[in-house]
């Protein structure tokens, strides 16, 4: 689990990455909703707007103190956002290991990635969407119907929660799965087994800190989040114009002349893609800036 | 000569402020580490601190609640979907350095000592305990205030 502290993880997030200029290309689907905040000082006062510099440092103090209090679950939520992302094991590829650089090279890259089957996608797309259910919760903590709040949060998503759901629709979803990716999620989940679950390399990762204790409530609890979710993952898609054809066109400003190779380039961007964990970062970040500045 | 000490001793300057500023520790890094004290962590459940914030539609408001830790509840108050001021609940029955900004307080809702925070907040301290907060960057002091109002006070002093 994640022990750095709050500010570093915030400074530490680069200001320029594959990343980044991914998140960037969906400007048009939230347009405005993020901005890459790279720096604690200037998340405290995006979330506060105050000038004041003692101010500041008091609000930043408190917050620090409280994402360091591991009670609190803001720990826990960085570490699933980081997991969600994490590749170490799913692929192995050592090509990875300078995926942040400015000169990584995508198309030498794709000839070592093998193209997931359309069932793998969606179980990835599943426990993503699980994973971050349970980092909401374990931020914003909830009451009484906790699925129910996370599906109408969803909806009205902001700033990198926003940006975080496009990119997820986007690059998880609309891009490997195609424009029936809701009927394609709905089968696979619909019919999840436990072999096709724990065979999934990110699940076993991110179960032990699920809020359920076996695989059985592991499924009902991606089937139950996934229904309580569609509606809002159609609408979202639909209205923002998260279409596969303006997104392939879109990523290939990006990663290069990836010709036709879809499938390539959706199995290679869930490998060289960090939304979670860099959207996952501010978002707690804000959430918890957002305490501190309500508590001094 | 002394033009070539003097540039000299600019350049040693200059040298000597970037290697400074490299050097300079962020400002956050003192508090890398710290928690609060068992004092300050508050205990209260934070669901039962839901029912004094004003109820939703509030003079054509939604209120829609976005945290509850804890001791800690937040909402966001709307209007035609547009965030209008973010709304808290914080118990500060442990901390003395939150609650001691109040003893300078001039103002009051209802009973209850009212100061500002920067240039963005309001907060009554209610009972000694619970503080309630109004932070937005668009409403002034007096339409915070009116806010604060609007909150079960007399309901949460007697929690």
């Amino acid at each position: 689990m994640s022990d750095t502290p709050l500010h570093q993880l915030v400074e530490e997030l680069p200001s320029s990455s594959i990343t980044t200029r991914l998140l960037g290309l969906l400007d048009y689907a939230v347009p405005g909703e993020w901005k890459n905040i790279t720096s604690f000082e200037e998340m405290v006062k995006d979330v506060t707007g105050e000038d004041d510099s003692d101010l500041i440092q008091q609000v930043g103090e408190r917050a620090i103190a409280l994402y360091n209090d591991p009670e609190n679950g803001y720990q826990r939520a960085v570490w699933l956002y980081q997991t969600l992302d994490d590749t170490q094991g799913i692929a192995g590829i050592a090509a990875l290991a300078n995926k942040l650089s400015g000169d990584f090279d995508f198309l030498d890259f794709l000839d070592e990635v093998t193209p997931k089957a359309d069932n793998a996608q969606a179980v990835d797309a599943g426990v993503k969407l699980i994973g971050e259910l349970t980092a909401f919760c374990l931020v914003n903590g909830l009451p009484g119907d906790s699925i129910g709040d996370f599906a109408s949060a969803f909806a009205n998503a902001q700033k990198e929660d926003a940006m975080r759901l496009a990119a997820f629709l986007a690059f998880d979803c609309v891009i490997p799965l195609g424009p029936d990716f809701l009927i394609k999620l709905n089968d696979t989940i619909g019919g999840l087994t436990d072999g096709l679950l724990s065979e999934n390399g990110r699940f076993s990762k991110i179960v032990s800190f699920l809020p359920v204790p076996d695989l059985a409530s592991s499924k009902k609890m991606i089937s139950d989040n996934f229904d309580a979710t569609k509606g809002v993952l159609e609408r979202f898609s639909v209205e923002r114009g998260l279409e596969q054809n303006t997104l392939f066109a879109k990523v290939r400003t990006v990663l290069g002349n990836v010709d036709d190779k879809l499938d390539y380039v959706a199995a290679g961007l869930d490998l060289v893609s960090n939304h979670f964990e860099h959207t996952g970062i501010q978002s707690v970040a804000r959430r918890v800036i957002s305490r501190a500045y309500g508590e001094i | 000569m002394k033009r070539t000490l003097l540039l000299a001793a600019a350049l040693g300057l200059v040298a000597g402020l970037s290697a400074c500023k490299k050097d300079e520790p962020s400002r956050w890094e003192t508090s890398a580490t710290a928690t609060l004290s068992a004092a300050a962590t508050p205990k209260i459940e934070g669901s039962k601190l839901n029912a004094f914030f004003p109820a939703d539609n509030t003079d054509g408001h939604t209120r829609v609640f976005s945290q509850e830790k804890d001791g800690f509840v937040e909402a966001k108050l709307k209007k035609d979907g547009a965030d209008v001021a973010t709304l808290s609940i914080s118990d500060a029955s442990g901390d003395d350095a939150v609650k001691s900004k109040f003893e300078k307080s001039t103002d009051k809702v209802g009973d209850y000592p009212l100061v500002t925070v920067g240039k963005n907040q309001s907060a009554v301290l209610v009972n000694g305990k619970f503080q309630v907060k109004v932070s937005s960057p668009t409403l002034d002091p007096d339409a915070r205030k009116a806010w604060l109002g609007k909150f079960d006070l007399a309901g949460l002093a007697k929690l």
